[in-house]
């Protein structure tokens, strides 16, 4: 049986994808909390820019995925920019330098570089975020939580059987909705849906956790067919991302 | 290995036990077969031989039952995986990891296996499964039998003393439930492991037997014991409803000639009744660059009984929801007498198609098999509801206030059926109608959807089972791939 590689086989023998889970997790974090402690705009896009760089380059991520994965998260951002020059309250400081006026409305130089800097923080973490969920497999980040961070067993496998689910329930509430209208009821998004899509889940995850236990989960200390390990990677790819955030901070200043 | 001496169990909560006065002893090695009418306790067996019965479903255990000389609810939880497998009917519902090889070792992980054992134990359970060198594919890019097959690889892979399998092939196409019984026949001629098997589709189990043990509908045993001797009570279990090797089914009488196609059933010009439905080079995909059929072409007339058959994935079902609407296509037209049916209004619609998902859980709307069977309908149905539901042996007045979700699998295929059947639509779309029936649910399914036939409707049923395809059909239209690659009229 000869495999063709997928595009996640192609992701998860990349870099990135090889990189220990909590590495990634641990570098997302610090890089986050360093942005917090600065309201200038370069920082976030250096950062922003850094990890979508790596995410293409070390994590052979297509950018046509990566586009797809942001769609949203651009989306985020632009209202974050927006409802900021709006209804910031620099807007409202008599000392504030005026740009516009717009009806009755007052913009200021103080609420856009503030609406600027927290949308592009929205940026940096949405890239950050969509290059980790794009090069981690659910499976290495429960096995990094369980062995590394001693997460609970039951807490970190359920997490996975629920994310397998997914696509599971989106099918449900499909099929729901055309159960519906097969008989001829109107109003394909009636609330009546949640409950039937509630009763399944609830039924989906008793017969998970039944052949779970059947498969002996929990009946005792595990071992671990997937060994996790720290490797030099992790080292290398921690320190050049300390190294990078510390040069943005420091470089826009 | 086995042995039942007096064994019952009632669930906390039911009026009527699910198992009772069941005696058996199943040596080591040896295979038994469970067969029983819809209903009869066959799956809580295999809970209660896995010891998932009383541990995670609660209620009354009566008598003993023993694996090994322990009594299995006494087993503790750790103990009893290691020596007993269990494998369910859905293979979606036990692939617990996303990659081949995880899924294996999972269960060799929670018995505590050392890292290299696994790693020497995982690509030989796939081997004998017929899966080695897919170790690293995602278990949900797999087929139906591949997936069937990797979960028995999962439950070989610890080597437990004891199998058991609840209707292993009920999901699978005939070609896959072939290939899935014949990695089982090998397991069973290694003899190394106790085999329990249930199944419906009796002929191709049959063989692997060395024991039988039939239920009846009220949980009690009817037969046990070797293939012969069980067969010479042929009469009682013929009687309880249970499919035996040889069951000989009446088929629904041929149309009459008048409403039969003409000649060709692709060419519409030379028809004789007009088309009920009409599909002409359609395309769809659920998402873009991933086709499930293409260019689908074909003409259905009234009185046309046509089974839709073909390999898991096909695109059967799709087909299905897209000639009553429920989907658009994305090129190409439908119609539905003059009318294009994903754009007819739900109530409109709801008159002239009915439509029976695979999965009748999914489908269900109401909390009361009542409400169920009532739902959208005119309050002057109500009395055809209630004669319809007597004829499938569910009577409202004992299965009204029931919920459908804890009806039995027969129960929950007879009731969506139903709820379709009581509208008289002109167009009948089933999805393998006859999943988990027993011999009586399936002859009073064929002797009702006769009656709705006979008033000129037409059926489309997707169908895996070969021998309703048999008894129904006037035609036959098979999908390979998303495309019709056999179109015939049967005589």
């Amino acid at each position: 049986m000869i495999r063709p590689q997928t595009i996640a086989d192609r992701r998860a023998s990349s870099v990135l994808g090889r990189a220990d889970a909590l590495t990634k997790l641990s570098i997302a974090f610090v890089w986050l909390i360093g942005l917090a402690f600065t309201t200038r705009p370069g920082p976030p896009l250096i950062i922003a820019g850094i990890a979508l760089a790596s995410g293409l380059l070390l994590g052979r991520i297509r950018p046509t995925d990566l586009l797809r994965a942001l769609a949203p998260l651009w989306l985020v951002a632009g209202i974050v920019v927006l409802s900021n020059i709006v209804f910031g309250a620099a807007n409202t400081d008599p000392l504030a330098t005026e740009v516009a006026q717009v009806g009755p409305l007052r913009i200021t130089m103080e609420a856009l570089s503030i609406a600027t800097a927290l949308g592009l923080r929205v940026v940096a973490i949405a890239s950050v975020g969509a290059v980790f969920a794009l090069t981690t497999e659910p499976t290495r980040l429960v096995d990094a939580l369980v062995q590394s961070a001693r997460v609970p067993e039951r807490f970190a496998y359920g997490a996975l059987a629920a994310y397998q689910a997914i696509p599971r329930f989106a099918e449900d509430l499909t099929t729901l909705r055309q159960a519906r209208r097969i008989r001829g009821l109107r109003g394909s998004w009636h609330p009546k849906l949640l409950l039937g899509l509630l009763v399944l889940a609830i039924r989906h995850g008793d017969r998970v956790a039944l052949a779970m236990d059947a498969r002996g989960f929990g009946s005792g200390p595990r071992t671990r067919y997937r060994e996790v390990h720290w490797t030099v990677l992790d080292l290398a790819l921690g320190v050049g991302a300390v190294i990078s955030l510390l040069a943005a901070l420091a470089l826009v200043s | 290995m086995i042995r039942a001496r007096g064994f019952g169990f009632e669930y906390a909560g039911s009026a009527t036990p699910a198992l009772r006065g069941i005696d058996f002893d199943v040596a080591a090695g040896a295979c038994l077969l469970v067969i029983g009418p819809s209903g009869s306790g066959k799956s809580t067996l295999a809970l209660a031989l896995a010891g998932l019965v009383p541990r995670d479903l609660p209620g009354t255990w009566t008598g003993s039952l023993t694996v090994d000389g322990v009594e299995t609810r006494d087993f503790g939880a750790g103990a009893l995986a290691a020596r007993v497998g269990l494998v369910f009917q859905d293979p979606s519902r036990q692939i617990v990891m996303e990659r081949v090889e995880d899924d294996v070792a999972f269960g060799l992980e929670g018995r505590g296996w050392a890292r290299e054992a696994m790693h020497a134990r995982v690509p030989e359970a796939l081997r004998a499964v017929a899966l080695d060198g897919a170790e690293r594919r995602f278990a949900r890019d797999l087929s139906g039998g591949q997936q069937q097959r990797l979960a028995l690889a999962g439950v070989l892979a610890p080597r437990p003393g004891l199998l058991v399998l609840d209707e292993p092939t009920a999901n699978l196409d005939p070609a896959a439930a072939r290939a899935f019984l014949a990695r089982l026949a090998a397991v069973r001629d290694e003899r190394s492991a106790t085999i329990v098997i249930i199944e419906h589709r009796v002929e191709d189990a049959w063989p692997l037997a060395d024991v039988i043990l039939a239920l009846g509908s009220d949980g009690a045993p009817i037969a046990f014991g070797t293939p012969e001797t069980v067969l010479r009570d042929r009469d009682r279990l013929d009687e309880a409803g249970i499919w035996l090797p040889g069951t000989v089914t009446k088929p629904l009488p041929r149309p009459s000639e008048s409403s039969l196609p003409e000649v060709s059933p692709a060419s519409p010009a030379s028809s004789r009744a007009a088309a009920v439905i009409e599909a002409a080079a359609v395309d769809f995909g659920y998402e873009p660059g991933h086709p499930v059929l293409h260019d689908v072409n074909l003409v259905a007339r009234p009185g046309e009984r046509i089974a839709l058959v073909g390999p898991n994935g096909g695109g059967k079902s799709t087909l299905g929801r897209l000639l009553v609407g429920l989907l658009a296509p994305d090129a190409g037209t439908i119609r539905l007498r003059d009318s294009d049916p994903a754009r007819l209004p739900a109530r409109i619609l709801a008159r002239r198609a009915g439509y029976v998902f695979q999965e009748p859980e999914r489908q269900f709307l109401s909390q009361r098999v009542r409400d169920e069977i009532l739902l959208g309908l005119r309050p002057d149905e109500a009395a055809a509801a209630e004669d319809l539901m007597a004829r499938l042996g569910m009577p409202l007045d004992r299965f009204g206030d029931r919920s459908p979700y804890r009806l039995s699998g027969g129960e929950q295929r007879r009731l969506s059926l139903a709820t379709a059947l009581i509208r008289r639509p002109e167009v009948l779309v089933l999805d393998e109608p006859t999943f988990g029936q027993d011999r009586l649910g399936y002859e009073a399914l064929l002797e009702i959807l006769g009656e709705h036939l006979a008033a000129g409707a037409c059926l489309f049923a997707a169908t895996h089972d070969e021998r309703f395809a048999a008894d129904i059909a006037t035609r036959v239209i098979r999908l390979e791939a998303g495309v019709i690659s056999r179109d015939e009229v049967v005589t």
